[in-house]
């Protein structure tokens, strides 16, 4: 055996990502469809912004579109957002952490006064909306 | 009664003479309702096949080598009992998302690096003396990190990341725990050198959260929540006036 062939390191298989990988596992799979509600929301958002340059040229020219597929679009979207909403705010607990009276706040408290937080806020702008459209 | 048994379906790759691995199987006696996956494949290698590989040494989930797939999961094999999979055969293969040594032997060699790359030490700009006594912590100082100290680099949560399967230059889980580690040691004042290693994008910012990494730590480390915590304070360090601070 020559030298250089003694010394040689061997040959390592390397890792290889199955295609397949989000199907394997329960967990992967949810993440995924997460990543990917990413998408129709985004889509949702530009059509947002289309309506706003509309409503630009006036109430007497604006109609809002109202078609029902729309309307079902806008329903999944919603729920899809709900679904961001709620693991972003799942998350809060464990990320954030201080304290009150020289006591660890306890990451249940944390994340029921963010959902709390986010009930009064989701009232509120409700509120301003419907009042503003009378 | 007839003797009751277990099929271990174990990887099985010799870089001089495979192309890629394979499974072998093994038929062993289950004798015992204690034994452990390591067991099984100590029982192997002592009785049948003494070329299988892998690695293990306490045997009590402290030294963090012992690592595997068992039935597509990362386990430590030293704490996966055969009676939660029993009368199921158990497939047994190398930690994903690493390269593969031999048989079940992964090369961590990326992992030491990173560990390297995050200076898992305490920094103090200026040591104190060794005469002038320990440095002291109070037990709430030490409550503030010791969730993170129980690492013991067992490489599951890097199996259990798709993040880090894709893209094996993120930082990960593990890394970014000890770093927080010591950034919350009392004692430490290497935050600074530590920032840029976590800062960058291929640091805490690669993570999508998946969260499967703080799913399989078999200590309770929850690494995703240490990645979380150190994109929160990044983010404060750039956007508050008083952020900068050590
Ligand atoms: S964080 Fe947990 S899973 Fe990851 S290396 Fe440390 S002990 Fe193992
Ligand atoms: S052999 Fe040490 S952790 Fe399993």
């Amino acid at each position: 055996m020559s030298t250089s062939e003694a010394n040689a390191t061997p040959r390592e298989y390397p890792w290889r990502m199955p295609a397949n990988w989000w199907t394997r596992s329960r967990h992967y799979f949810w993440y995924i469809v997460r990543e990917f509600t990413a998408v129709p929301l985004a889509l949702w958002l530009l059509w947002l912004l289309v309506e706003i340059k509309r409503a630009g040229d006036g109430p007497a020219r604006y109609s809002p579109h109202g078609s029902a597929p729309f309307v079902i679009f806008s329903v999944v979207v919603l729920l899809f957002s709900l679904y961001h909403s709620f693991t972003f705010l799942s998350l809060a607990g464990s990320i954030l952490h201080f304290k009150l009276l020289d006591r660890p706040v306890s990451a249940s408290v944390i994340v029921m006064s963010q959902f709390a937080a986010w009930a009064v806020a989701s009232g509120v702008i409700g509120f301003f909306l419907v009042w503003l459209g009378r | 009664m007839p003797e009751k048994r277990i099929s271990i379906h174990a990887t099985r790759y010799d870089p001089e003479h495979d192309k890629e691995p394979r499974l072998q199987t093994y038929d062993i006696p289950f004798s015992d309702e204690s034994m452990v996956v390591l067991d099984a494949l100590n029982y192997i290698k002592s009785h049948v096949d003494g070329s299988l590989s892998y690695r293990w040494s306490c045997r009590m989930g402290i030294c963090g080598s012992c690592g595997m797939m068992v039935n597509g999961t990362p386990k430590l094999t030293c704490s996966a009992f055969l009676r939660d999979y029993w009368p199921r055969a158990v497939v047994v293969q190398p930690l994903n998302n690493f390269p593969l040594i031999r048989d079940l032997v992964i090369d961590m060699d990326d992992f030491m690096h990173k560990l390297k790359s995050i200076k898992p030490w305490i920094i103090r700009k200026q040591e104190i003396p060794l005469g002038a006594g320990e440095h002291r912590q109070t037990s709430d100082q030490i409550d503030e990190f010791r969730q993170f100290s129980e690492c013991i680099n067992c490489m599951l949560c890097y199996a259990a990341c798709p993040v880090y399967g894709l893209n094996n230059e993120f930082l990960g889980p593990a890394a970014t725990a000890l770093a927080r580690r010591y950034n919350l040691d009392s004692r430490d004042e290497g935050l600074k050198q530590r920032l840029p290693v976590l800062a960058e994008s291929e640091g805490v910012w690669e993570c999508s959260f998946v969260g499967e990494c703080s799913v399989v730590c078999p200590k309770g480390v929850d690494p995703a929540k240490a990645i979380q915590q150190t994109k929160l304070d990044t983010t404060m360090r750039f956007v508050l006036p008083y952020g900068n601070r050590e």
